[in-house]
């Protein structure tokens, strides 16, 4: 996990000129560009395809950089149901550039991370922007041969990005060296670039994590740190190390270390606090830590400010483990429940939906509303008086399940249910009456 | 006639039921003379009777017909983009039936409408003014925003006086044959105040329990009020965290309330002068701050249970701090 400038960021082309890798490729999609200065072509959408790491996305941005056009992007990270679609496009189009742009790009990244349900309607949306647009729709794909992008492929400038070819790949680190002041072996980042696939942001996140800081590179370094990248911490090592830090900068090393992600360490953490701190005050510090760690990650979503991230690091790990003032203690560490908890409490959850949903309807409130306002009261009606509480229960057409829920309690649900069925006790006379006539 | 809750039992159906806001109440029924109605803009604290009126409009303008004419949605349940451009979009743009030109759509708790959906919103009112006239409710009207506040007439609603709401509760209380004590009464207006929902839910729960003495107030409302909220302080403060979170997880998960509600709740505990939570005045001060920090920065969008965790680890150390009777 790393927290720096990534180099694949820092050092990704800003013209044409300056692509290696895929360079036929990103000049095909220039030319296409260019002829919407022209006039709209006949192929109103490039679909670019390949491996991760070749340039596709890369391609787009230093097209419309060098023909002033801006990016406008919706990527895996974007929910992309139709009415989402629909909202970024009628922004793109009607509001002017503020950077004074020729015009927009609108770019639909990774579209085989769209989902079918989360994203609904997302592909056929994409399609209609495609029949309808005057500006340029880009899509990006590694596997395009999927069914269901069939209708896609028939309307869209197919190109295709290729894995990047070693030589190239080597040329592309050597450069980035240079940049670094890094004196690095050939045979260092052949190695580097043998390994990465073909693929250049995997290749170049290698490059960084072996060789930033450094003077010199040898390909001894490079193999010993590329083994030490596979071995792998799991969480309770994690927070082992964690607790057990001597330094804030131990204590940060540990997420870098480890194949954790840091919502998946604030879990953690989370769960293990009061377990590993006894002590009042180091639970209050280390919780205090962890909250603003979150306030943090708030911020990020929000704002997408990703600078901010190395501050939330900091709070959640230097943090976290600097609130200790007693010399650390093995505890057996427990995986942490919340989400465990929710899918326990799914089905419950569902029935305080429908019941919060029943009484909205009848009031005119929200289903929240309906939760502050309503029900309380009514669970209190429930215990003090399952007459009343079993016509305000036929009110709102509850079944048992309902008024179990509302009840909370066995007992009383059970009194609130028997008041609600008096047309039983009058059908069940009735047959037995009939039953005597025969 | 079977039981139901008298809070929409006692519903005002037309403005003339309507007893406070007068001044509101007079104009409103100027818009039903002159069948002729602006963009509406009501806003208020809870219970103060914004949604009552906005029906009673409704009623008092189509008649019998008032069904047909008037769509009313929640704006915290549907406060999507989605929603508001194609339901509303939909029923607005078709004509009205009877003799007043153009339909209602009731806009509740619209302050919960998320920008896009405010944005798509505005431009609907402009584009079908004919044939759609929207009245849009709303606790915070801060939170709508500027070009929709300035389409629409303003209406301010004010916290129901004392005389008012006992006047009400009392008419209620005959009507379903229930005796009340003048301390009853007081004590629905202590919790209460001027909220006309919360006052009548909290007179029938007393009810339920016999004659609505203070006696019986306190004790429905007792029943009402979650008691994990109360268990979870006092854990908290005897030092056993593990024991408070619990009880957290149970208010988030099983209740399903948001974190800003238990916040919420636990201030109000706090300076609940009936709770079993007892705390000196000055530590009572230093939990509100806490309990302020809470709410905002969860409503900034840091997750709730890291944030409600982190409190109660603040009160374990006050309570310690209690204990030890230190008070730095």
């Amino acid at each position: 996990m790393s927290v720096r400038i990534p180099w694949a960021e820092k050092y990704r082309p800003k013209r044409v000129s300056e692509i290696l890798g895929n360079r036929k490729a990103a000049l095909e999609l220039y030319q296409w560009v260019k002829q919407w200065s022209k006039g709209i072509p006949k192929k109103k959408a490039a679909l670019l395809y390949g491996p991760p790491g070749t340039g596709k996305t890369t391609a787009v941005y230093a097209v419309a950089n060098e023909l002033g056009y801006e990016v406008v992007e919706m990527n895996a990270s974007d929910i992309r149901r139709a009415e989402d679609i629909e909202r970024v496009i009628a922004r793109a189009v009607n509001v002017s550039s503020l950077f004074g742009a020729k015009g927009r790009i609108i770019l639909f990244d990774e579209i085989d991370g769209m989902s079918g349900t989360e994203d609904r309607g997302g592909l056929s949306e994409i399609l209609r922007v495609i029949e309808k647009t005057r500006i340029p729709i880009v899509m990006t794909a590694n596997n395009p041969w999927d069914p269901r992008f069939r209708p896609l492929r028939d309307v869209a400038l197919l190109i295709r990005f290729n894995r990047v070819n070693k030589n190239t790949l080597t040329k592309i680190l050597q450069n980035i060296c240079v940049k670094e002041g890094i004196k690095a072996d050939y045979s260092a980042l052949r190695l580097i670039a043998d390994m990465s696939d073909g693929d250049v942001r995997s290749a170049i996140n290698d490059l960084q994590a072996i060789a930033e800081g450094r003077r010199v590179l040898t390909v001894e370094d490079v193999k010993a740190l590329l083994a030490k990248r596979y071995r792998e911490y799991d969480a309770f090592t994690v927070l082992k190390l964690l607790f057990s830090s001597r330094s804030a900068e131990q204590a940060k090393a540990v997420l870098s270390q480890s194949e954790l992600d840091y919502n998946d360490l604030k879990e953690w953490i989370h769960e293990n606090l009061p377990l590993q701190y006894s002590d009042p005050e180091e639970l209050a510090k280390a919780y205090d830590a962890l909250a603003k760690a979150d306030v943090y990650l708030g911020r990020i979503i929000k704002t997408q400010n990703w600078g901010l991230l190395s501050y939330a690091i900091d709070l959640m790990t230097a943090g976290v483990a600097m609130a200790r003032r007693h010399p650390y203690h093995f505890v057996k560490y427990s995986f942490p429940s919340r989400m465990l908890l929710l899918s326990r409490t799914k089905e419950a959850r569902q029935i305080r939906d429908r019941v919060l949903e029943r009484i909205a309807r009848k009031t005119h409130i929200s289903k929240r509303g309906a939760a502050l306002e309503y029900l309380p009261y009514i669970r209190a009606i429930f215990y003090a008086n399952p007459k009343m509480g079993a016509g305000i229960a036929r009110w709102l057409e509850l079944n048992e399940e309902m008024v179990k829920y509302i009840a909370g309690d066995k007992e009383v649900a059970k009194r609130v249910i028997e008041y609600m069925k008096p047309e039983v006790s009058v059908r069940a006379r009735r047959r037995s009456t009939q039953e005597k006539l025969f | 006639m079977s039981e139901i809750l008298w809070a929409e039992k006692y519903r005002p159906k037309t403005l003339d039921e309507i007893v406070n806001q007068e001044e509101i109440v007079s104009r409103l029924k100027q818009f039903v003379r002159e069948k002729n109605v602006p963009h509406l803009l009501f806003a208020g604290p809870p219970g103060t009777g914004k949604t009552t009126a906005a029906l009673a409009l409704a009623h008092d303008l189509y008649g019998d017909r008032w069904r047909e004419n008037v769509l009313e949605l929640n704006a915290s349940d549907e406060r999507g983009i989605t929603t508001i451009r194609e339901r509303v979009k939909e029923y607005a743009r078709t004509v009205a039936l009877g003799e007043v030109p153009f339909k209602l759509i009731i806009l509740d708790e619209a302050d919960n409408m998320t920008a896009d959906a405010q944005q798509a919103l505005r431009r609907i009112m402009e584009l079908y003014t004919t044939t759609a006239r929207f009245c849009l409710i709303a606790n915070y009207p801060s939170k709508i925003i500027e070009p929709i506040q300035s389409r629409c007439a303003f209406f301010r609603f004010r916290p129901l006086s004392k005389e008012h709401v006992f006047e009400r509760l009392k008419y209620i209380a005959e009507q379903e044959g229930v005796k009340v004590t003048e301390e009853g009464l007081e004590a629905i207006w202590e919790v209460s105040q001027g909220d006309m929902r919360r006052a009548i839910n909290t007179l029938q729960a007393a009810a339920a329990l016999g004659i609505v003495t203070a006696e019986n107030v306190y004790k429905a409302i007792g029943m009402a009020k979650p008691k994990e909220v109360q268990e979870m302080i006092a854990l908290a403060l005897k030092g056993d965290f593990m024991g408070a979170r619990d009880k957290l997880r149970t208010l988030l998960i099983n209740y399903g309330l948001s974190g800003i509600d238990v916040i919420k709740q636990v201030h109000r505990e706090i300076f609940n002068p009936r709770s079993t939570v007892k705390l000196p005045e000055d530590i009572k001060v230093e939990i509100a701050d806490l309990a302020g920090e809470v709410e905002f920065r969860i409503v900034e969008g840091a997750d709730d249970e890291i944030q409600l965790s982190a409190f109660l680890a603040k009160l374990a150390l006050i309570g310690k701090r209690l204990r030890s009777g230190g008070r730095s």
